[in-house]
């Protein structure tokens, strides 16, 4: 499905990103998890075309992601609030982005319908503009744009965060079921081991831009990151 | 603690995170209170001589006295339209150890450092000093000038209470805007007269100088009410935005556009539910006048076009400058999301040539009003329109490639420098200099109607061109995105 090569960016001397070699099969949940600067964000945003890598590539069903917008077509991804549009109300967010999909009005509303449980009465007919939502439920709107796309390939910058306990458990359920349904790729990241290691079955540990650990996991997983990050 | 507070204040402007930029603008906008304040006690010191030069053989003491009241009924619309509430300063102060009347009278006392309080003391003190000290004696002069504080002070709270209790209500602006308007009116056809009232006011100090201190009443209670409503509405929330119930919107005249049309129905979303752009449009119907100073009589019976180009390029095309100016920047919030959603970039550009299309349109028709001066001006819109759709619009999505500033567009747009850098003022250039170049020639040969034709004709073929200058822009685009990416991210 991915596949990173040789990839490196750095900023003012400082590399964020080094990753030589790394490949991400089709159907894998992946977790990302680091310290503040693994370079995680970029990682990112160079995978989705905003940052231009020093070097290297990334190739997306064997497409290189930068200078093509082929994999726009599977790909839904949601990373901080720059990626909503803040003056819309989340229903004409969602409209917008489907039309984009190519999906209907009535689509779109037959789609939320399936989601009412996930926003819990916060997000729709509120008479609000996304921008006056709290951080939470500003991260519901995107995470729910984003599924919303139908996408093969998901990514979501530290989703779990801001969400409230509930939210939380009903989005990691989610993310297992729709691998299972739709074999679908997701990339996350997170701050929370616990959430990680619950929901993905691969853990990449990047630090300072380079790949630490790479490993599936299982029941020891948790422990052994924590032992790692508490060094 | 008011010093505290204001070293507060200090600080924050001077660690503001783009200092470097805020600081030139604050030069910029220095300069220009500083000519307006020259200018003001040029007029406060000459204003005898102007009084008499502008009204040979009328009395000066009684035209003075006619312009006051007129003065600060002006003063009040501008303020409306310009002064801005000193209020979001004092959130963090709220939840600590202060009592609320510290606060409340932090923001009394830093309203009061606008530019617009100290100009009439500028223009009107002088005169009051030399002109009615001389005439009438020192009592009276000094209620002459405590009658002006007292107004000034007046219309400075009584603008801070209205907006406070009517944030952001277009309704208001335009309903005080209109006040204003039609008791000028009123005025200028002599049915009331403004100014006989102001006289007469005056006249009234003259005889009895102690009358000045109800001025000084009415400002003293506009300054408790002010005060209390302060005090019992002290939440941010409050202080802040009326909140009321948002609703979802279709425009469904930009439907038979496709997609670019959805683009486009987004960015007019945007630039009606933010401060900063609804202040340029509605900058963008105020210039509509700019005609009044430009359009003479004489210049249009000898078809001096040259002269009166700028204005009609600059009317005609204030929507593709004002809103042109900070291209993409507008977006800077969300522009990470309009990048990696499934937007086609050409649509995205074509979206922005529709918008501007329209918005000149709608611009240009209501400048053929000027249609009642001549039908000659009707012809210099034209070419100018045709001019800005065609050409402007090109260069002014072409330099917006290069502007990597992040713009804050949820504060006001008036005296606002904030998001201006280089391109803005290198953008200019090219934009109001090519009809020039375009018209002079014909101009010089004595051709003026073929100058215009030229222009227009220059308009037409470049408007014709338009895929190609898509395909271009898109590009250029394409090459510059990272680059506009990162700086919007800042």
């Amino acid at each position: 499905m991915l596949a990173f090569k040789e990839l490196k960016k750095s900023y003012a001397g400082r590399t964020v990103v080094d990753i030589k070699d790394l490949k991400i099969e089709a159907g894998e949940t992946i977790g990302l998890v680091g310290n503040n600067g693994a370079g995680k964000t970029t990682l990112f945003r160079i995978l989705l075309d905003l940052i231009r890598p020093d070097s290297g590539e990334i190739l997306s069903k064997e497409v290189n992601v930068a200078g093509s917008s082929e994999w726009k077509n599977y790909t839904a991804s949601y990373l901080d609030e720059g990626f909503l549009i803040d003056y819309l109300t989340p229903e004409e967010y969602f409209i917008f982005i489907g039309s984009l999909n190519n999906l209907s009005i009535a689509d779109v509303s037959e789609y939320l319908k399936n989601y009412e449980e996930f926003f819990n009465g916060e997000i729709l007919n509120r008479g609000k503009y996304i921008r006056d939502f709290s951080k939470g439920n500003q991260n519901k709107v995107g995470i729910a744009a984003a599924l919303m796309q139908k996408p093969e390939l998901l990514v979501l910058d530290e989703p779990f965060a801001n969400l409230d306990p509930t939210t939380q458990i009903r989005l990691k359920s989610h993310i297992k079921a729709l691998k299972s349904s739709q074999r679908l790729t997701t990339l996350i990241s997170s701050h929370d081991l616990n959430h990680v290691t619950d929901v993905c079955d691969r853990i990449i540990l990047l630090e300072k831009g380079i790949v630490i650990k790479d490993f599936y996991t299982d029941e020891n997983s948790l422990k052994e990151l924590e032992a790692y990050f508490s060094e | 603690m008011l010093s505290t507070f204001l070293s507060h204040q200090w600080k924050d402007f001077w660690r503001s995170r783009n200092k470097a930029g805020s600081i030139v603008a604050q030069l910029v906008l220095g300069f220009f209170m500083l000519y307006f304040l020259v200018v003001a006690i040029a007029v406060g010191f000459g204003m005898p001589f102007m009084i008499e030069k502008f009204f040979p053989g009328r009395d000066v003491i009684q035209i003075f006295n006619g312009f006051i009241l007129y003065y600060f009924l002006f003063d009040l619309a501008i303020r409306t339209q310009m002064q801005d509430l000193p209020t979001l300063s004092i959130v963090p102060y709220l939840h600590l150890k202060i009592k609320k009347g510290t606060l409340v009278n932090f923001l009394n006392i830093k309203s009061l450092f606008t530019f617009f309080n100290f100009l009439p003391l500028f223009i009107f003190i002088p005169f009051s000093i030399i002109k009615i000290g001389g005439t009438y004696g020192a009592l009276t002069s000094l209620m002459y000038v405590v009658s002006i504080l007292s107004l000034t002070i007046f219309n400075n709270y009584l603008v801070l209470y209205l907006k406070r209790k009517s944030i952001n209500n277009i309704l208001y602006f335009a309903s005080i805007i209109g006040f204003v308007a039609i008791f000028a009116a009123l005025d200028y056809y002599n049915i009331v007269s403004i100014r006989a009232f102001s006289n007469y006011i005056f006249m009234a100090v003259v005889k009895l100088p102690l009358l000045g201190l109800i001025f000084t009443a009415a400002a003293i209670v506009i300054f408790y009410i002010n005060s209390i409503y302060l005090r019992s509405n002290l939440y941010t929330e409050e202080l802040s935005t009326k909140d009321e119930k948002k609703v979802s919107t279709d425009y469904a005249f930009l439907n038979r556009f496709g997609k670019v049309g959805e683009l486009a129905a987004l960015e007019l979303k945007l630039i009606l539910r933010h401060k900063r752009s609804r202040g340029s449009v509605v900058m963008g119907f105020m210039f509509l006048f700019y005609g009044l100073f430009f359009y003479r009589m004489p210049l249009i019976n000898n078809d001096q076009f040259g002269m009166m180009l700028f204005a009609a390029v600059f009317m005609t095309g204030i929507t593709v400058i004002t809103y042109g100016q900070f291209m993409f920047a507008w977006q800077s919030t969300h522009f990470d999301g309009l990048l990696i959603n499934k937007i086609d970039i050409k649509n995205f550009i074509k979206a922005k040539f529709l918008l501007f299309t329209i918005s000149c349109t709608i611009i240009t028709l209501l400048a053929g009003f000027y249609g009642f001066m001549s039908y000659k001006l009707l012809l210099l819109h034209l070419a100018a329109y045709l001019y800005n759709i065609g050409f402007a619009t090109v260069i002014v999505l072409y330099f917006a490639t290069m502007n990597y500033k992040r713009l804050d567009i949820t504060k006001s747009a008036s005296f606002n420098w904030q998001g201006v850098g280089a391109t803005q003022w290198i953008l200019g250039f090219p934009l109001l200099l090519i009809p020039f170049v375009i018209y002079l020639p014909f101009s010089f040969l004595d051709k003026p109607y073929w100058g215009l034709a030229a222009l227009g004709a220059f308009g037409l073929i470049t408007l014709s061109m338009r895929n190609f200058w898509i395909n271009l822009i898109v590009k250029r685009f394409e090459k510059q995105r990272y680059k506009i990416a990162e700086g919007f991210r800042e």
